[in-house]
């Protein structure tokens, strides 16, 4: 059988190409090399409580909100239930030195107000960092559909100014800044690296609403599940890409996948990391030049996390996450620091159809290299590695229990994954949480490349997170198919 | 660096990294016929001037309108000689 398109990574990326290709008529392949589409998304489950490992929540999904709009696009909208977090602080933010509190209130009048409450002497510098997240966000053609849709200027992001540099020009406060950094975290790039207008498109739709969906990520995989299957598209799952075949003449021919089938095809669109396409594509497909800016990419921080089951409901977990720095420089040094000195972020576990928090999940940033050590393929981790992960995951816990107590004493079971389990399942080759950073300096890759029918999505492209992989599908698709049309069939669907 | 020490510079560097060949480069070979780059070139064409330069191309208009060889030459020396007023 012979396909129009084939999409290899059956992530939020590759699952928003493939339906958007199949509703637009075009016949699909959607190859995964994992059992099930969507892993990251779906989480897993430990002694009955789910852990979401790529979805916690969600800026963008209120009524009439961008995430919400391209979901209902891509015909899983109404598949998923949603909820609201907290309206007075979908983010409790916590330093110790100096000792403050925030909690992050939705809505962006509400938000002014609290941060002029904590901050009084700041309201100019308040008031010109909202007022350009709310500039930034609406001057994003996708984000908003009524934006000019130029093309995005070619430098724009990799010029800046950086989050920091905004920052410094607004006020010399450091715990402002700091706070006003925290949701780094949600991208993986430092305030000194990442580009003001994309940290002003994810922390923005944040400070507008903020929901999470009932089941998690693994309701949003069943959902992609069933449309795929209503649209036809053909899914192969456990199966892996090893090759995008070319013709005599250099065009996409077809994709190869390990067992030695070919899966032919006119296009391919590989959302894999921009790295792992290099081992994908022939040799002298791609300059010289193309080929290293590729490898270099930088990549975003990574992790050691935890997955904790509580012996009671928690229900002071509910609708919140707890953002944790012991000092106002450590947003700056974004994984810097050994676990159980830096940064600290924890959210909810729940168990299956139970609405009060029964567990949480913990992620502290931490460097590839303190994993590097231990470096080897998936289950087959050298000697020293168990050793490791246990002091990391010890270090974690005793943070947990100093900064946290009420947590402590009611922690039932408790796991850790390590910059090396992300490598793996993030399919990372650094172990980066979002994959390739955007950032400062940095020039990620567009969807297209010079080899005819071959495309790139993938949050590498456009931004990171779920929102981030929807509209990195959407801007492949819209590369493809025409962004006019595509923004003229979410309009329809307003 | 003289004016010819940096041409010689961006056109072995162009050379290299588009695979084409040095001996036909004229400051009259134009980027998009002759080389064949086209749009999505620019990005690594601003690059390989980045890396070969140790600088920040970040004039993205006179990028737009560069056309040939000559273009660039012209571009690269100016801006090199900006940088160094400034220092």
């Amino acid at each position: 059988m012979s396909y129009q398109y084939a999409v290899i990574g059956a992530g939020v990326s590759g699952i928003t190409c493939a339906l958007t290709l199949a509703r637009s008529g075009q016949k699909v392949a959607l190859i995964e090399q994992a059992p099930r589409t969507a892993p990251l998304l779906r989480g897993f489950s430990r002694h009955g409580v789910h852990f979401d490992t790529g979805f916690h929540y969600t800026g963008g999904l209120g009524p009439g909100e961008p995430l919400e709009l391209f979901l209902s696009y891509l015909g899983v909208g109404d598949r998923i239930e949603t909820f609201c977090f907290d309206e007075q602080g979908f983010d409790l933010f916590r330093c110790d030195d100096p000792a403050f509190e925030f909690s992050f209130p939705i809505g962006f009048a509400n938000l002014r107000e609290q941060l002029v409450a904590s901050f009084p002497a700041e309201r100019e510098a308040i008031d010109s960092y909202l007022d350009q997240v709310a500039a930034a966000c609406n001057a994003m053609p996708y984000l908003n559909l009524e934006a000019e849709l130029s093309q995005e200027s070619l430098l724009q992001r990799v010029i800046g100014p950086s989050l920091r540099e905004v920052l410094d020009r607004l006020t010399g406060n450091e715990l402002l800044k700091s706070l006003l950094s925290v949701h780094s975290l949600l991208y993986g790039v430092s305030s000194r690296e990442v580009p003001f207008t994309l940290h002003a498109a994810i922390a923005g739709s944040y400070y507008q609403s903020v929901r999470g969906i009932r089941g998690g990520g693994l309701s949003l995989a069943r959902a992609f599940d069933a449309r795929l299957a209503e649209l036809g598209v053909t899914v192969l799952c456990s199966r892996q890409a090893t090759g995008i075949e070319l013709s005599p003449g250099g065009a996409v021919s077809g994709v190869r996948l390990a067992d030695g089938e070919l899966v032919p095809c006119t296009a391919a669109i590989a959302t894999v990391h921009p790295q792992l396409l290099l081992d994908l594509v022939p040799e002298g497909a791609f300059r010289p030049v193309y080929r290293k800016r590729l490898a270099s990419l930088e990549e975003t921080v990574s992790a050691v996390l935890c997955f904790a089951t509580c012996d009671k409901p928690m229900p002071g977990l509910s609708g919140s996450n707890r953002f944790y720095v012991p000092d106002t420089a450590a947003m700056d040094e974004l994984g810097g620091r050994t676990v159980g000195n830096g940064a600290l972020y924890l959210s909810a576990a729940y168990r299956d159809g139970d609405p009060v928090p029964a567990g949480f999940i913990g992620i502290c940033p931490a460097l590839y290299s303190e994993a590097a050590a231990w470096e080897s393929r998936r289950g087959k981790r050298p000697t020293g590695y168990a050793g490791y992960k246990e002091e990391a995951l010890e270090r974690l816990t005793t943070q947990i229990a100093r900064v946290y107590p009420e947590l402590s004493g009611h922690i039932g079971s408790i796991e850790a994954s390590t910059p090396l389990t992300v490598r793996d399942y993030c399919a990372t080759p650094l172990g980066g949480l979002y994959g390739v950073k955007h950032m400062v300096g940095q020039y990620n890759p567009q969807p297209a490349t010079r080899v005819p029918g071959l495309f790139l999505s993938g949050q590498a492209v456009a931004s990171p997170g779920v929102m981030g992989a929807v509209l990195s599908g959407l801007v492949t698709c819209g590369t493809l198919l025409g962004h006019d049309r595509i923004r003229k069939e979410l309009k329809g669907c307003c | 660096m003289t004016d010819q020490e940096i041409v010689a510079k961006i056109n072995s560097a162009l050379a290299e990294e588009f695979e084409y060949d040095l001996a036909a480069m004229t400051p009259e070979t134009t980027l998009f016929e002759d080389m064949g780059l086209d749009s999505l070139d620019v990005v690594d064409l601003v690059i390989v001037l980045e890396t070969a330069f140790s600088m920040k191309v970040r004039e993205e208009e006179a990028i737009r309108k560069i056309r040939t060889l000559g273009d660039i030459h012209e571009f690269v020396i100016a801006k090199k000689r900006q940088l160094e007023g400034d220092r």
